[in-house]
């Protein structure tokens, strides 16, 4: 389970993220809406150990994420941003991943064929499409066969292969009793997803609730983003 | 705590030796040195054949040395001269952090910050080692060449042995620098800069001459008090002041980097 309690982060004098709690629990996917700037990432960075917060906690089955001791065991991310150098092979960017995890080499083969690089292992990451190196992002998150997936924006990039492949699996991960929290735009991808959904806006929640509550009354999850975060859609 | 060390040391040594700059600058120093080294044979091997009776040598015109000490020195002293390179070699090795937002990827593997720096300097000294023992391998098989005919016994003397030792110490000590500063500027290229302008306080002997005190406590100085022979350089510390100086800052410039990887968001 994650918790994220009174979570409060400025940059600057800004506040990206104010006071901001919720709970993503097991056996079921957490959608995690917001505009641009809305303090997504800022939440995902920080719950991750990557950003430091000004105050609150962000626990991961009770623990800050850096008090794990092999953390890909329990958790798997793909964020927008961390990456790999771009000359090392793709192989070789999953083989250091796993060696600092412990997890045994063949785990690096298997991830790679399950997202379907099998056959460009020893590609350089630079020769990769964007939708490659995404799914190259989500064998790294799955290396560890972790309880926990935090994905932000999984399907940037794949093809409509790729993007029913990534709904099928989460819906299968959870489905085990494991937990999803996505990170996502993509309103009708989320809708078709997700179980349950917080929606952040201007660093704080807006909602929070099993999807089907959260949209009771509107015609469809892009309506309820709209309201919530008091974005006026695509008039642009 | 042991055995998560081990892992991380294990996985930044992949880091390094599946990084292809590496192996591109590595190849650079090592084809520089062997270039530099051909090119002093042919002197080196003349002055060992004009060895006087008395086991005198002249390796540089007008200024004749006892043999055996004098060769270990130069021996010694032409690895020494390699050594300005390493910390840009070690610069690549820590900058390939800040590429790709890498660092993101390391922590989301390693998230205890300190695990993380000492695998990384554990992993760096070990590579920094390899490559300053081919230097040495390269330096001793050009003086064996020189000496064969001679006596190749000076090669594994206790003088050489006690040099060679002494010069592997110093040039991972000093790489070691170059490494931290690259983690703390999180830029290699300022890594690279802030090792030129140490070693050009060094060259250029200004604090050498004015103020030899303040002079001995910068890390390539001490480098030359530590390695070379006070009769042909002039050096402005001992060698056990030499050591500590050149303990300290990598120790101090690793410990900067850690506290500020500690305290910094990872961006």
């Amino acid at each position: 389970m994650i918790e994220v309690a009174h979570l409060t982060k400025h940059y600057g004098g800004r506040a990206a993220v104010d006071d901001i709690s919720f709970t993503v629990p097991r056996g079921r996917v957490t959608g995690f809406l917001g505009p641009n700037g809305a303090g997504k990432s800022t939440t995902l960075r920080i719950l991750l150990g990557l950003d430091r917060p000004d105050a609150g906690t962000a626990l991961i089955d009770g623990k800050p994420y850096r008090d794990l001791r092999y953390p890909l065991h329990t958790v798997g991310a793909l964020l927008d941003g961390p990456g790999s150098v771009p000359e090392r092979r793709a192989v070789d960017h999953l083989t250091w991943i796993a060696q600092s995890n412990r997890i045994p080499r063949r785990r690096v083969h298997e991830v790679l064929d399950l997202v379907g690089l099998g056959g460009v292992a020893k590609q350089q990451v630079k020769k990769f499409s964007l939708g490659m190196g995404q799914r190259l992002g989500l064998a790294g998150a799955l290396l560890g066969d972790p309880e926990i997936l935090v994905l932000d924006e999984p399907i940037n990039g794949l093809d409509p292969e790729g993007i029913r492949w990534v709904r099928t699996f989460l819906r299968g991960f959870a489905a085990r009793g494991r937990t999803v929290l996505l990170s996502s735009h993509l309103m009708t991808e989320m809708a078709d997803t997700a179980d349950e959904v917080v929606v952040i806006a201007r660093g704080r929640i807006a909602a929070h609730g099993r999807l089907d509550q959260i949209t009771a009354g509107h015609p469809s999850l892009e309506h309820v983003f709209f309201a919530l975060t008091g974005d006026q859609g695509p008039e642009w | 705590m042991v055995s998560a060390l081990l892992a991380a040391v294990r996985a930044e040594l992949t880091k390094i030796f599946t990084l292809r700059s590496t192996w591109v600058v590595t190849g650079l120093i090592l084809a520089l040195h062997l270039l530099i080294s051909v090119a002093n044979l042919r002197l080196t091997t003349e002055a060992v054949a004009n060895i006087t009776p008395d086991e005198h040598i002249e390796l540089f015109a007008g200024e004749s040395r006892p043999a055996r000490p004098a060769l270990v020195d130069f021996m010694i002293s032409m690895s020494f001269q390699m050594c300005l390179f390493l910390p840009t070699l070690a610069a690549v090795l820590a900058g390939q952090e800040f590429r790709a937002h890498q660092l993101g990827q390391s922590i989301l593997a390693v998230p205890r910050r300190g695990v993380l720096i000492i695998a990384k300097t554990v992993a760096a000294a070990a590579y920094l080692l390899l490559v300053s023992l081919a230097i040495a391998g390269i330096s001793t098989t050009f003086m064996y060449s020189a000496v064969q005919g001679w006596d190749p016994g000076v090669l594994t003397s206790a003088h050489a042995l006690l040099g060679q030792s002494r010069f592997l110490t110093f040039a991972v000590l000093w790489a070691l620098v170059g490494y931290a500063l690259t983690l703390i500027s999180r830029r290699t290229l300022i890594g690279i800069i802030a090792t030129v302008a140490l070693t050009a306080v060094t060259m250029t002997q200004v604090l050498a001459v004015s103020v030899p005190a303040v002079d001995a406590l910068f890390p390539l100085s001490a480098g030359r008090n530590l390695l070379l022979n006070p009769e042909d350089s002039r050096l402005t510390a001992g060698r056990a002041h030499a050591l500590v100086v050149l303990l300290l800052w990598p120790t101090f410039t690793t410990a900067v980097a850690g506290l500020l990887l500690n305290r910094r968001d990872v961006r």
